[in-house]
């Protein structure tokens, strides 16, 4: 991975072929999971659709009626721009401002998912585990971060 | 001849009953694992206009304190904040500020 780096109006990073193809994998797995009848038990589901109101069942019950749509159908446009945006064999992502920010949500999303699969739970040295899943969330974790830092420098900080 | 006036309600019933009112409702972000400190401070900036040193110290009492109040107003008002930070992944709820 080339890491996100602002050009012009846009941030770039390059990737290989075979990070392509585990993006389209991940993205695959959190299409299911954004689905409406994904299993709400699901503790990834829970963290991905979280409730509005800690101890108050009515008002967590009115928060999910109100916006649960929403949130679901803005998650679900976000991995579709990243989809759209994302090389089939590898190369560059070169995002616009607003694509920038739907891999942002959407590279959040795979590493809550994958984070709470993981059962990550504090800021521990997670560099340190050598499964492939872990690989892959300090990947995500090094492509989020890096996109995070190309928006800062640009200024791209919009309301 | 004048009898002492007797108030209908007790001062202390009365601050009561506003203060009931007037509490408003606020949006927290609770400290979570996942995100990152960069993200947390990006996205604070991002949704509600805040400078970066604002938006910062917020992060960090997340981070350090396990809270914080990131938002207050209406009740209708905190259930958008918190659905705009659940859309960015953000661990965040509303509740009556206490």
């Amino acid at each position: 991975m080339r890491p996100f780096r602002r050009r012009g109006d846009q941030v770039v990073a390059g990737l290989t072929d075979a990070e392509s193809a585990v993006v389209t994998l991940l993205l695959d797995q959190l299409e299911e999971l954004l689905a409406e009848d994904a299993p709400a038990d699901d503790p990834v589901v829970g963290r991905l659709f979280p409730t509005g109101h800690a101890t108050d069942a009515e008002l967590a019950r009115d928060y999910r009626e109100l916006t649960g749509a929403a949130l679901r159908q803005g998650k679900t446009e976000d991995l579709a721009t990243v989809r759209a945006t994302l090389p089939e064999h590898g190369g560059d992502v070169a995002l616009a401002e607003d694509q920038a920010r739907a891999w942002l949500r959407t590279t959040n999303d795979l590493r809550l998912a994958l984070g709470t699969r993981l059962g990550i739970t504090a800021d521990v040295d997670h560099e340190a585990s050598t499964s492939q899943e872990m690989t892959v969330y300090s990947w995500l974790t090094a492509v989020q971060g890096s996109l995070v830092d190309a928006l800062v420098a640009g200024g791209g900080r919009r309301r | 001849m004048a009898a002492p006036l007797a108030p209908e309600m007790t001062p202390g019933t009365v601050v009561r009953e506003e203060s009931e009112l007037d509490r408003p409702w606020v949006t927290v972000v609770w400290d979570d694992p996942v995100n990152l400190m960069t993200y947390v401070t990006f996205v604070l900036q991002e949704l509600f206009g805040y400078d970066e040193a604002t938006a910062t110290k917020l992060m960090l009492q997340v981070h350090h304190e396990g809270k914080a109040i990131v938002s207050s107003g209406p009740r209708e008002r905190m259930e958008h904040d918190t659905s705009r930070l659940h859309a960015y992944g953000l661990w965040a709820s509303y509740q009556r500020d206490s």
